[in-house]
């Protein structure tokens, strides 16, 4: 197969909301092509990391190429890019758009179309792709196809009578889909001879090899060998390798116009391998870099700390690698008189926050205390001065404050029309304000809320999903930065303030918070030798308290005739389970207490 | 180094072992919380006669070879060792015969099995002691323990042991099922009153793989409470003291001059020996390297292990078929200066009487001044243990918090040791 033909080249994305099956249909398009033999086929190949096989979710973005024999009897190169589905990875899927032509918008057949459906449509819209509707699930009973595609024509406007029925689950409709990728997605554009000009969609940092890029290339061609350059940071290096992903990587003389692989660039810095970059010849670059995309940008925050103060500059290192292959995260130093020294880092969403702290666990041997969640708050001071606040603790003196601004969201939640009721008490629960509601068809009311970020970060999503028994999907952007009545709650334990502890709330929602906190804290603090007073202060006014007794009773006294050994391996498992807590003052306190406010039930 | 010093450090380098202890893993039936090593075999079977035979058989080769020439002490422990019957008797003359030098000499017992001819044949074979398993002497508190005896049973077997002139224990559990404060006092008192010298107190700890395990488990019995055992446990401290017990280690009270000596050995320092199943030995530099004459194929220990552990594998029927020293798997433990001393430090704190001046000059010296004196600022500073002159000794609050204190100074060890598995 020649590799710059562009004629026989389709570059797709999957695009789906979460759990409508995405991940399966591109491992049976990875199987009926052959590209992975089925004794070889793991469920969910292109979800290469450990944290997206256990949840089922895919974060990273994955390209792969796969060669198709059409009907036409001629041989198609279909280079495949999975996305992730979950609204915190949004930009995960406009990173991944910008190297396509066209998309196939999957939707579930016993669900139709969701938030993310919509959400994803529309970036796919935005980005003039081609876009191939695909009702899956349709083995399944309770299968709707009909339905289905009456919504994906009044939600989305687009045609859907050519819709492609598949099953990722039988491999159903598989061919067809693939028949429709081919007539329907336009083959790459570009000029052969035009200077090199590629995009980077995703880098991730190897031991051996330094960062390897995923690219697209726009115009020209790259191959071993050719002395490139950074456009943004004007570093150049000489590309070591090229080649695509079938899906082990497989070395290639070069990679033309219109095609999408990766590039091993030998350099040892992530930070300078920036995702959205262009790629250029050094001696003949282009003249305008390719267009960007749409910049993620973190909307919580949290501290992250070492458990162990000596991993401090682990910690640091493990951020600058992650950011190269996640470059939505953002981080500032941070000091805690409770925690030491850490950053501050900032996320797109909590399960974002999560996916990275375990990342950072598990791939760099971490660990880690992650501290409440928090926004970008605005503290305008008498002076007229304005501080961002991302951290409770930097929050200044009332006595300095003006006024407090917080960031409001736009949020979309779409639920049946049984469920509008609970999703109003919820929200204005959360301090939402309703704007209006559009009707979907008969089965499903599509509501238009601004609500503080505060509040929906902390237990909002998962309160929805229970009151609506799931039904409900969510989706929110940015809208804009308003005055709120905000306090800073402060916890203290054993009488002593622990900074990390502290959060920002509102003030009329302080109360059951800091009671709720307290009880919470209660329970996930083991008990010392000492009783151990928790309690929360308003403005230096304790407005709740709980106590964990002293513990009482530890010790194994019975002797096994002189067998010392296991009495001396009973108190080393005691020292590991210190090991994952953090000694504030007197006080031991598990990780998990530091994400308390996000388990507190109201 | 001061006298006090070079006392300790010579019982450390002490040569050969000053303890014997044997395991007879034999039982009539296992008690639903007992992980102890012992199999149910009823009374006193062929099986449970041919290990005894081949105990014997080791002791005789090990005494030849002169390695029980120190012994002093020595505990015939189970499991349940009366399901011997008259071979216990039997066994005990052998001990008797292997280690002249015994001054103590105790039998484990249950009430069911201590028949008048076996209690007779032990005196007249040279047993001194003889602890009881009693745990309660409440019928409705025995019947879910799966205990083969009632109260009466109980109580009549400690009497007619005191009658012997034995020196007599008994091991009492609290904070078991159906317990209440006032039915453990009761236990206390009645066993007080048999003229027992001594009494060992023990939790009910719910081990792994146990019946009561599975009952916690499946939601039909309540873990025993920490707050409840705390006060049952002082509960006992204070009735014993009363009654003219004292304690000496964190589970054992005695009447005065009746502590058991061989239990005293295992918390400061002494090299002991372990045969048969599941019994532990631990053994200096230079007693290993006397065991190792026997067993030449023992890993040899380094220049820098100074106490060896050993934990013996062996099925009973291997043993049977071929007792000695040689021929058993173990679980081998090395331990460096600085470890064997914050081991020490360790275990000193289950005795009232602490650690003494000689051993933490000791310890000072094999891991640093600096390093022991923090540590035992933090457990003097935390409250559970205080100082009796020149020695540590622990609180109450010590007691009833052992893990803790005991953690804090085993914490002064440093690496990891390894647990290594030896098969012949």
């Amino acid at each position: 197969m020649p590799t710059n033909d562009t004629a026989h080249i389709r570059n797709f994305s999957v695009i789906a909301h979460i759990d409508h099956g995405k991940s399966t249909i591109c491992d049976r398009i990875l199987e009926s092509t052959h590209t992975v033999e089925e004794r070889d086929m793991e469920a969910q190949l292109l979800d290469s990391m450990d944290i997206e096989r256990e949840r089922g979710i895919t974060i990273k973005s994955n390209a792969v190429r796969v060669a198709y024999e059409a009907d036409d009897g001629e041989t198609y190169q279909l280079d495949l890019i999975d996305t992730p589905g979950h609204v915190d990875f949004t930009y995960e899927v406009s990173r991944s758009l910008a190297a396509c032509e066209g998309a196939v918008l999957v939707v579930d057949a016993t669900q139709g179309v969701e938030a993310q459906t919509v959400s994803n449509a529309l970036l796919a819209m935005n980005a003039n792709l081609e876009i191939v509707p695909a009702i899956n699930k349709i083995d399944l009973p309770s299968a709707d196809p009909e339905s289905c595609r009456a919504q994906i024509e009044e939600a989305l406007a687009l045609p859907a009578d050519d819709a492609v029925l598949v099953s990722g689950k039988t491999g159903e409709g598989i061919h067809e889909l693939l028949e429709a990728i081919v007539n329907l997605i336009p083959a790459p554009t570009g000029d052969a001879s035009a200077p090199l000009r590629a995009l980077i969609l995703d880098s991730w940092f190897d031991a051996y090899r330094g960062v390897v890029a995923i690219v697209r290339v726009f115009d020209g061609r790259v191959r071993a060998g050719d002395h490139v350059r950074l456009m943004a940071l004007g570093d150049t290096f000489d590309v070591e390798e090229v080649g695509v992903k079938r899906p082990r990587e497989t070395p290639l003389p070069q990679l033309g116009v219109g095609e999408v692989g990766y590039l091993v660039t030998g350099l040892k810095e992530p930070e300078l391998v920036k995702v959205g970059d262009t790629i250029t010849l050094d001696e003949m670059p282009c003249a305008e870099p390719c267009s960007g995309y749409r910049e993620a940008k973190p909307m919580v925050f949290t501290g992250v700390f070492p458990i162990d103060n000596d991993q401090y500059e682990d910690l640091r290192d493990a951020l600058e690698k992650l950011k190269l292959n996640d470059p939505a995260i953002t981080w500032q130093p941070e000091t805690s008189v409770a925690l030491g020294f850490g950053f501050r880092v900032g996320f797109l969403g909590l399960l974002h926050m999560e996916v990275v702290k375990e990342r950072l666990e598990r791939e760099f041997g971490l660990d880690l205390i992650a501290t409440s969640p928090s926004v970008d708050y605005h503290a305008f001071l008498t002076n007229g001065e304005m501080l961002e606040v991302t951290s409770p603790q930097d929050m200044p003196d009332p006595s300095r404050i003006d006024r407090i601004e917080e960031p409001f969201l736009r949020a979309k939640v779409i639920v049946p029309p049984d469920f509008v009721g609970a999703v109003m008490d919820l929200t204005v629960e959360h301090r939402g304000i309703f704007k209006d509601m559009v009707y979907l068809g008969a089965t499903a009311v599509e509501m238009h809320w601004q609500m503080p970020l505060s509040e929906l970060i902390l237990d909002y999503f998962d309160q929805l999903k229970s009151r609506t028994k799931g039904y409900a999907s969510l989706d929110y952007e940015y809208d804009c930065y308003l005055p709120s009545d905000l306090v800073r709650l402060k916890i203290l334990l054993a009488g002593e303030e622990v900074d990390a502890l502290s959060f920002i709330v509102h003030r009329d929602k302080a109360y059951a918070l800091g009671r709720g906190l307290c009880d919470k804290l209660k329970e996930i603090i083991p008990q010392q030798l000492y009783e151990v007073a928790i309690q929360a202060a308003m403005g230096g006014r304790i407005i709740a308290r709980s106590t964990v007794r002293a513990r009482r009773k530890d010790v194994l006294a019975k002797c096994y005739g002189g067998d010392i050994s296991r009495k001396r391996k009973l108190l080393e498992k005691q020292k590991e389970g210190k090991k994952r807590m953090k000694a504030i003052g007197s006080v031991d306190v598990p990780q998990e207490a530091f994400m308390a406010i996000l388990k507190v039930d109201e | 180094m001061t006298g006090d010093e070079q006392g300790w450090e010579a019982c450390l380098d002490a040569d050969l072992p000053r303890a014997l202890y044997l395991h007879i893993p034999f039982c009539v039936r296992k008690c639903s919380y007992c992980d102890f090593s012992s199999e149910p075999v009823g009374r006193e079977t062929r099986q449970a006669r041919a290990y005894a035979d081949s105990l014997a058989a080791e002791l005789s080769r090990l005494s030849a070879a002169g390695l029980l020439e120190d012994v002093t002490t020595a505990y015939v422990g189970g499991g349940t060792p009366t399901v011997l019957g008259m071979r216990l008797c039997s066994l005990v003359g052998d001990i008797r015969r292997a280690a002249p030098g015994i001054a103590e000499l105790t039998c484990e017992a249950n009430p069911d099995t201590l028949v008048p001819e076996v209690l007779d044949g032990l005196v007249e074979a040279g047993c001194t002691r003889l602890s009881v398993g009693v745990q309660s002497l409440d019928d409705g508190e025995l019947v879910p323990l799966g205990r083969l005896h009632d109260a009466a049973t109980a109580e009549d077997a400690l009497r007619r042991a005191v009658s012997t002139g034995l020196a007599v224990s008994c091991d009492l559990m609290c904070g078991i099922p159906r317990q209440t404060p006032v039915s453990w006092q009761r236990t206390l008192s009645r066993a007080i009153a048999t003229g027992i010298v001594h009494a060992s107190v023990y939790p009910l700890t719910i081990e792994e793989g146990t019946p009561f395990s599975a009952a916690v488990e499946g939601g039909g019995m309540r873990r025993p409470s920490d707050d409840e055992q705390a006060d049952l446990m002082l509960l006992a401290a204070r009735q014993l003291e009363s009654a003219g017990f004292s304690r000496y280690e964190v589970a054992s009270y005695a009447l005065p001059g009746f502590e058991c000596r061989h239990n005293e050995a295992y918390w400061t320092g002494v090299p002991y020996l372990g045969l048969g199943t599941a019994a532990s030995s631990m053994l200096g530099a230079r007693g290993y390297r006397r065991l190792r004459v026997l067993a030449p194929r023992l890993p040899e220990a380094g220049p820098r292990v100074s106490r060896v552990r050993l934990t013996c594998r062996s099925a009973h029927s291997r043993l049977s078929a071929d007792p000695s020293v040689s021929a058993q798997s173990y679980e081998l433990e090395m331990l460096d200066a600085r470890q064997a001393a914050a081991e020490d430090l360790m275990l000193s704190m289950r005795m009232v009487a602490g650690a003494p001046e000689g051993l933490l000059a000791h310890a000072r010296r094999r891991i640093g001044a600096q390093a022991v004196d923090e540590a035992l600022a933090r457990v003097v500073g935390s409250g559970l243990a205080r100082w009796s002159g020149a020695r540590l000794v622990p609180t109450h609050m010590g007691w009833l918090l052992g893990n803790e204190l005991y953690g804090s100074l085993w914490e002064l060890s440093e690496g990891t040791i390894e647990t290594r598995v030896y098969e012949p």
